[in-house]
Order: C-alpha cells, then structure tokens, then sequence
C-alpha cells in the first residue's frame, strides 16, 4: 500500500490542530464537479498505519479530526454519477485474523486499544468469564450489532456509493449504513439521541469517502473485545485499496473508555461470485425457533426446549 | 490437486484454526462443549436453512431401532452457500456422518463441524468465512 505523509502536509495538519474547529455551518462548502467529469485527485495524503494513529492522537475529538481532514480536503468534492467509485460486488471481511474490532491484534495480545483504567478491567473480566464458560453476546436476542461493532461482523456486504448518499450494506438483521455527502450538518445537539448506527455525514475527496458518525449507543466492539459508551464518535476515510479491496481507516474516539483514541485498519474483500450464487437475502431472525437463546442465571447462554422438526420453522 | 485449490485448501484451514469453534456470530457458543466432538450416522430429516443460523436435523437409529432426532447447529444460508452447501445437497433421507462440538448438558444438539455424505463427499460450514 502506498502511503505517503509530505512535511507540507505535517505543517497544515499542526495548524490545523492548534486552531479550534470552524462550526458545522461554517464548514467549508462542497464544489461541484460537471456532469461527466473525470473525478479529481484527492488533497487527503496516504498515510502509514503510525502516522494515521498519530493523527488521531493530534486531535481531541473525532469532529475535530473530521474538519481538519475536510480542511485538508478542500472542503470536498460533490460526484456525479458517473464519478462515484466503483465499488459494487459482494465484500465480507476477512475471517483469517478472527473477528476482533483490530484485524492487526497480535495473538495472546486482548486488545490494541489503550484503555482507562475501569474499562480494561471490564474487558479482562469478560475475558477470564469466557475461560469459565460465561459469556453473553447482547446481540444474541438479535438486536443489530451497532456502530462501530457493526464493522467487524462477518457476513456479506455491499458498499453503494451515490452523489449524494452512500449506503454501507451488512447483512446481518438487514443492516445499512446511510452516508449523506449532500452538504447537510449533523442534527441539532438538543435534538439528538443515541441510534444504532448513529448518523453519518460525509465528503468526497477524491476517491475518498470521509464520514463522521456520532450519535450512537453504547455496546461492544464484538465478543472478548472491550465496551464503547453512548459518547463514542468515529471518522472513517473509505477507499479501494486494489480491485477487489475496500479499506477503512477507522479512528474510534469514546473518553470515558479509550485513553487516546484508537486508530484501526478495516478491509473488505470481494468474494469470488461468478455463479451470482450469493445474494443478501432478508434476515428474519425470529424464522427458527430453534436459533431463541435466553440469558442464564449464572450470566451465559443457553437456548430453550428444541423442536427438532418442520414446526421450528415459522 | 490443482495449485489453487491447495492455496484455498490451506487457507480454509488456516481460517478454521484461527476461528477455532467461536464462530457462531449470533450467540455465543458457551452452552457447546467446544473441547469434545460428538460423531453419529443417520439420515437427514430436514435441512432447516434460516438466519441467523441452519439446522441440520439427522435422525440417528441406535441399536435398539430408536430414532433420535439430532439438531446440528451452523450459520445462516448465505455462510452456507459460501462454504459450498446448498440445500440439493442435503435433501430428507441422505445418508451421512455428522461430527460436532456436543450441548453441555447432554441433549441431541451440536455445533455442526463435518458432514460426509455416503458418496464420501464432505460439507464443513466453518469453510464459509474464508475469503475466496
């Protein structure tokens, strides 16, 4: 992958971080491109995995990030569509590193993000649960995984991107993302609450799908792995990295359970479906009653009675 | 074997190892006892393709001429489907041998690990996480 960081752009990301983020409103505007028009090259540099983490770090929050990265950006382009990227296919996320919300985790190692205090003790608690056989997955009575959670599920997924809206697609309890990339702020602070998926406004650089998420609820980024609060807010730049891959630089910011905000690397890979065989089919997550788990007094899972034959079936 | 189905034969069972038997993404698999495999032989009663999981019904005859009827445990159709099994594959009355990580508690249910078919050809979900 190539990544580049110029001393210029170190110089402009500096003074962009001493200097305290414009207001929604006075954000820099979209340009527009004509219709037909070869979309432009990017202002955002690659980076390396390090410099991305550094950059996370300059920032205090995940809006500041994003304005210093639209500010980087130019403001962003507005695409046509025939200068949205081509991302269409059938993705899921690679499966060989296991599902952990950091696909760079060293083995042994129970996480990469750098905790406060009361938060690595809930995690290593889960932890030593799970050695005991205790463990319950809060998704389990098929509530939707959530954001940022929701990056690390293994299902299919496909990635539409449009001029105005991109819809990021999971499979799992028919789950989509929305990206507004038409110029439109976050709502109103007073009339904000938390959402599974948050809401997510974005710009184009480019190639480059910048997106800012707040408004989210609190959860787990995936089971062994540590809990998020109702302030987490991300910034995530959506790429394709080759032909059949789709990156994330995800940056999570949530102070009261992440020390300094952790950078990740997600990727997407296009499966192999020349037989058009795979298809997201609509996920009914009561059509089994055999799949009904319950939580145990003790903590863990356990399902109910069985009905081993067609009567399981709704 | 080709040079490229061994590339994917290896990686599937990389992904296998790396996912160990945790790979039910709905729940989890604490009420399976991921250290012990069940085997038994039968033949399939049903093959029950819903999200967010598939069951595997086999009736298995023990030398008494009882039936029990066993529920082996596995993703949802579209994990299926990338692992290569498809409902024609696993119709009613399909002769086979089952292998799973039993129910701690001793009931006829399992994490469904291997299935060969009478023909000798073998069906393993966990294959269908792998990226290929």
């Amino acid at each position: 992958m190539r990544r580049h960081f110029t001393a210029a752009s170190c110089v402009a990301l500096a003074l962009l971080a001493g200097c305290k983020g414009p207001p929604a409103a006075e954000a820099p505007g979209l340009s527009a491109l004509p219709p037909g028009a070869v979309t432009p090259a990017g202002s955002i540099p690659d980076r390396t995995k390090e410099q991305n983490a550094a950059l996370g770090r300059e920032h205090k929050t995940a809006w500041d990030l994003y304005q210093a990265l639209k500010a980087e950006a130019k403001g962003g382009q507005t695409l046509t569509p025939s200068t949205v990227p081509d991302w269409s296919g059938v993705y899921s996320r690679p499966a060989d590193k296991n599902f952990t919300f950091d696909p760079d985790t060293p083995a042994g190692v129970a996480t990469t993000a750098k905790l406060t205090p009361a938060y690595q003790a809930r995690l290593e608690k889960r932890i030593a649960d799970v050695k005991r056989g205790i463990e319950w997955d809060p998704i389990s009575t098929c509530a939707p995984p959530g954001h940022p959670r929701w990056m690390t599920e293994p299902f299919l997924r496909e990635f539409v991107p449009t001029p105005s809206q991109t819809w990021l697609i999971n499979e799992m309890v028919n789950d989509i993302r929305r990206v507004y990339t038409d110029g439109r702020d976050h709502v109103a602070p007073e009339d904000r609450y938390p959402l599974q998926n948050g809401d997510s406004i974005g710009f184009w650089d480019g190639q480059k799908l910048v997106v800012h998420t707040n408004q989210l609820r609190g959860g787990i980024y995936q089971r062994q792995n540590p809990d998020y609060t109702e302030q987490v807010e991300t910034v995530e730049i959506w790429h394709k990295l080759d032909d059949s891959t789709l990156g994330a630089d995800v940056w999570v910011y949530d102070p009261p359970s992440l020390a300094e905000p952790w950078y990740v690397q997600q990727r997407y890979v296009k499966l192999a479906n020349a037989d058009k065989a795979l298809r997201i089919r609509y996920w009914d997550c009561a059509e089994n009653q055999n799949n009904a788990v319950h939580q145990t007094k003790d903590g863990t899972t356990q399902f109910g009675n069985f009905t081993f034959d067609s009567d399981a079936k709704k | 074997m080709s040079s490229r189905r061994l590339v994917q034969a290896g990686a599937t069972l990389a992904i296998c190892a790396a996912l160990g038997g945790r790979v039910l993404a709905h729940h989890s698999a604490a009420m399976f006892d991921e250290k012990k495999t069940v085997t038994v032989e039968g033949q399939v009663k049903e093959f029950q393709l819903t999200n967010p999981h598939s069951w595997l019904l086999v009736d298995v005859t023990d030398k008494n001429g009882k039936v029990t009827t066993w529920g082996f445990e596995a993703e949802g159709p579209s994990t299926l489907a990338r692992a290569g099994i498809r409902p024609s594959d696993l119709r009613p009355g399909t002769k086979l041998t089952i292998t799973g990580n039993p129910m701690k508690d001793g009931r006829p249910a399992a994490i469904w690990v291997n299935a060969v078919r009478a023909d000798g050809k073998a069906f393993n979900p966990r294959a269908g996480f792998a990226v290929r």
